[in-house]
């Protein structure tokens, strides 16, 4: 039996109202006439997915009007015959009178089997090895009573106790701390231990270190904080032990916000509709919540042990996780409300963890190098080192940064999604049936490939893209600009409904039944998002004034970097030719750098310091990049010479 | 006191190819001359500074069948010369052209949609009046191009026709039949110096020999972007004395058919007075962009008005001999 849930709205005077039921769930809503379908969803808690941010152009939150009367505003994405079996999209029709939706089951959505889940795998990074020193400390307390002798008050009492332990002088306690201590000191017998958050306290130095916890008994053996990385398309946390450094477990999902947008520009365009910022903080906050609650089953623990958390996301995540409007990152000149986030309880952001724990956000470089990038300057050594070095971690946006431990020059250039099996006909992300390693025979161009999970395919995931790209290039299937050659003697070479095609499997062999196949169009988007990146890492190097060829070591960061070929990213020239030895993926570095200023307490001030330190280049005022980009559309690149060199 | 003041030389390690256009008998055609440019290894008439071997080459622009939209000024100087393909190609070598500039515009499925083997015809006889290279262009629809470019590529075999347009899209059947029957291509694309060298390279890799491969890097007229033509030649020819070797060709201007485009070149009645006198203003145009463009590297113009070839070549003359 499905559970009913009503959501009314207040009605104004006069203005009639609708019942909204959605099927299979039965949910029902009251809402005005002329609500928009998915503002009555959302407004039911009912999930409809809208990967474009409610624009109308992905056409994917289509749902079946079983009965009633709505208005759909006419789009290219709902054909004639969906309109006449009853589809709308609900971002783009309105409720005339009582309704009844049908709304499609969410696609299972599988997670692509990590690679770096097992915990202990996770190492601390180096930097961190001379200092390891959490901000967050226990410490448990057998206070003396109170009596008409000693009549000192509660606080000043904890505070006494404290100075003789540690030679604290004074202590910051939150009005909500200060309501619960007497009682707690009493039903405790006075022995308790404090949780105390020493973040900004400087030995010898004026700022206290703040009381966040109060505990019967001796509660010093469990000490945890969490390192959370937020991605735009999923939400990665670590749990650590604050008392052995080590990673406790880990745990992944994607990004509730997926179903309001696929990448950063949708998610701002939702963030601007009725309650569109509150729908995404909340999603988020939910993610992660329902991380924290898997972790917490996982290893018997309590989420209230955990006593801080240190977040890295890219600006954009970051300002919808602590609810600031994002909206004038999309808006030239692109800037964004701060770059050093304050610190934030637990409790106000709604995290299901001890709510006096401190959040501290990864500070940004700008709108678009994030919190992310500086925490994956921080976790891989790039500012300590000597040796001239480029980080790269590539998604939907490329985010590059070259330097030394001396100077840090970074961009941002904009590969669009089809890294991520975005704008690509069977493209698809790593999930199960995505076929993930491509080869081409050069003999008969008959492709062998693997599919996660080993079912038979539904799509292709970035890492295939790649493959399959260099795959068709070596083996002369394209030529070098992409084109296919269709003179070639064999029936995967066609004229397809959408032009040129190659097919890499056969209906026979798929999940849908239909043929699974790569178009030249498809190749032109896959060869511009190369270029983007490509042309990045040239303008970044010729604003310095150095060669590709100069760069020491090529550190890949990112979620996606490390499923990346090196071999094929460098024949397609997505990563410049130099020697494989200089390249070292890294795994998340958003997530390691959050887990290092969880541990190292004055690895914040040096990620701020980092931060700071890089300088942002704006290729979209660079009048070099357009010149590379052109350079870029081209297999490997059209600089021949320079590759050669 | 006279003061010795010596020019700053630049020295280039790069040089232009030579591309010879047409072949006499002994070398496998029926041509009584043949056109040879590039060769450079300096910028243009910059004598001092390294060698100009070849002078730029003039061919003359004129079509299969009497043109419906060029401006009267033009078909006035042409006059009954222009109506048969024979008359107008004699008319032209007879002003001066060094090479003809053969449009097939009868072969547009649009106009008269003439066959491949009808424009192979005209192409024969062409070769058969006059002495002078051919270029030869389809009607600039892909999928007749390839027909009407591969049928003529056969029937004069052996004469080193250059076989245009060659883009991106669809250059492998044009230079499949330049390879096949001792062709030359022109390669043209949208003014940009990474495509050009682009396509270079594509044609290249189909095995075709560099020195039978022309570039247009696309003209743009006087006051109709000029400036970007002007700059993106400049950069292909910076690029190929600096050694660059897919940016090495010699370059085609179709100064002609960009400049005699236009409003000022057309339009006689209901323009302003300030304009001057019609019958002198298009040639003036065409002129003033072909002059331009010499000095940016240009080694071939196309061109249509018989003043502007009479000009053109005092004016190289002039440019070669100092």
């Amino acid at each position: 039996m499905q559970e009913e849930k009503t959501v009314t709205k207040e009605a104004r005077p006069g203005n009639s109202k609708a019942i909204v039921i959605f099927k299979p769930f039965g949910t029902v809503a009251n809402v005005e006439v002329g609500t928009l379908l998915l503002d009555a969803a959302q407004l039911a808690g009912v999930e409809v997915n809208s990967p474009c941010g409610a624009q109308g152009r992905c056409g994917r939150c289509k749902v079946l009007v079983e009965y009633g009367e709505v208005a759909r505003r006419s789009n290219p994405k709902l054909s004639s015959a969906d309109e006449s079996q009853g589809y709308a999209l609900a971002c783009q029709t309105v409720i005339k009178g009582d309704v009844v939706l049908v709304v499609p089951t969410k696609e299972e959505i599988q997670r692509r089997p990590a690679i770096e889940t097992a915990a202990e795998k996770i190492a601390l990074p180096f930097v961190c090895d001379w200092r390891r020193e959490p901000a967050i400390q226990k410490l448990y307390l057998e206070i003396p009573p109170p009596s008409l002798a000693d009549n000192t008050n509660d606080l000043d009492r904890l505070k006494r106790e404290l100075a003789k332990r540690l030679g604290i002088k004074d202590l910051v306690v939150s009005l909500p701390m200060l309501r619960g201590l007497s009682r707690t000191l009493r039903e405790a017998d006075w022995r308790v231990t404090v949780v105390l958050d020493m973040r900004n306290w400087l030995p010898g130095g004026s700022i206290p270190p703040r009381l966040i916890g109060l505990l019967p008994d001796d509660e010093t053996s469990t000490n945890l904080g969490l390192a959370v990385d937020i991605g735009t398309t999923s939400v990665v946390v670590y749990l650590v032990d604050f008392i052995t450094g080590k990673v406790v477990d880990t745990a992944s999902a994607y990004n509730a916000q997926v179903s309001c947008g696929e990448d950063v520009i949708s998610r701002i365009i939702y963030s601007q509709r009725r309650d569109g910022l509150n729908h995404l903080q909340r999603l988020v906050i939910k993610t992660i919540n329902d991380l924290i609650t898997e972790l917490a089953g996982h290893n018997h623990i309590h989420a209230d042990d955990i006593n801080e958390v240190s977040v890295a996301g890219n600006t954009t995540m970051t300002h919808v996780f602590l609810g600031l409007d994002p909206k004038y990152i999309r808006e030239e000149p692109y800037i964004p409300t701060m770059t050093v986030p304050p610190r934030v309880s637990a409790g106000d952001l709604g995290l299901a963890i001890n709510p006096n724990a401190s959040v501290y956000c990864m500070p940004a470089v700008g709108s678009y190098v994030g919190g992310d990038i500086t925490s994956g300057v921080l976790s891989s050594g790039l500012f300590q080192t000597d040796r001239l070095t480029l980080f790269i971690d590539v998604g939907t946006n490329g985010e590059m940064v070259l330097g030394t431990k001396d100077w840090l020059i970074t961009c941002a250039c904009s590969a669009g999604p089809a890294f991520e099996g975005g704008g690509v006909r069977h493209g698809m992300r790593a999930a199960a049936g995505a076929i993930e390693d491509i080869w081409i025979s050069p003999q008969n161009y008959e492709p062998t490939y693997r599919v996660i999970n080993n079912i038979s395919p539904a799509g292709i995931c970035g890492s295939g893209l790649i493959d399959l790209l260099a795959e068709m290039f070596v083996t002369g299937v394209i030529d070098k600009a992409g084109k296919i050659r269709r003179e070639l003697p064999t029936p995967r070479v066609r004229m397809g409904d959408h032009g040129p095609e190659y097919i890499v499997a056969w209906a026979a062999e798929t999940a849908s039944g239909n043929n699974i196949v790569i178009t030249e169009a498809d190749i032109n988007n896959l060869i511009r998002a190369k270029a983007a990146v490509y042309a990045g890492l040239s303008v970044l190097c010729n604003s310095v004034g150095a060669k590709l060829a100069d760069v020491e070591q090529i550190l890949i960061g990112g979620a996606f970097g490390q499923y990346i070929n090196v071999e094929k990213a460098i024949q397609i020239g997505l990563l410049p030719d130099l020697p494989w030895e200089k390249f070292h993926y890294l795994g998340n570095t958003s997530a390691l750098g959050a887990y290092t200023a969880l541990l190292c307490k004055d690895m914040r001030a040096a990620v701020v310091d980092i931060a700071r330190k890089m300088t942002y280049l704006e290729l979209s005022a660079d009048n070099s990049f357009m010149n590379e980009y052109t350079s870029a559309l081209f297999m490997p690149h059209t600089n021949l010479e320079a590759s050669l060199r | 006191m006279p003061v010795t003041v010596e020019l700053p030389k630049e020295k280039w390690n790069g040089k232009v190819r030579e591309i010879t256009l047409g072949a006499t008998p002994a070398q496998g055609g029926t041509r009584t001359s043949t056109v040879t440019v590039g060769g450079e290894t300096t910028l243009p008439f910059l004598h001092f500074e390294g060698s100009i071997p070849h002078r730029p080459a003039l061919a003359v622009e004129m079509q299969d069948v009497p043109p419906q939209d060029w401006s009267t000024t033009l078909l006035e100087a042409w006059d009954t010369a222009a109506s048969d393909p024979v008359s107008w190609a004699k008319k032209a070598v007879e002003l001066g052209a060094d090479a003809l500039a053969v449009k097939l515009r009868g072969t547009h499925p649009e106009r008269q949609n003439r066959s491949a083997a009808e424009a192979a015809e005209t192409v024969k006889a062409i070769l058969g009046a006059v002495g002078v290279p051919l270029i030869v262009y389809g009607p600039e629809v892909a999928e007749k191009d390839n027909e009407v470019l591969v049928a003529v590529a056969e029937a004069a075999a052996g004469e080193r026709l250059a076989l245009g347009n060659c883009e991106d899209k669809n250059y492998r059947t044009i230079v499949a039949g330049a390879l096949a029957h001792g062709h030359l291509v022109v390669a043209k694309t949208p003014i940009d110096v990474n495509l050009a060298k682009q396509l270079n390279i594509l044609i290249s890799d189909m095995g075709l020999p560099l020195d039978r491969v022309l570039m247009d890097p696309t003209t743009g007229a006087l006051g109709y972007g000029i400036e970007y033509t002007y700059s993106v030649m400049e950069r292909l020819r910076l690029a190929a004395l600096m050694g660059d070797s897919m940016t090495q060709q010699p370059m085609i201007c179709t100064v002609g058919e960009e400049s005699w485009r236009q409003k000022e070149s057309k339009v006689k009645d209901g323009v302003p007075s300030l304009w001057g006198d019609f019958a002198g203003r298009g040639p003036l145009w065409e002129m003033a962009t072909a002059m331009a463009l010499l000095q940016s590297g240009a080694d071939i113009l196309v061109l249509r008005h018989p003043k502007t070839i009479k000009t053109m070549r005092e004016t190289i003359d002039k440019l070669m001999s100092s």
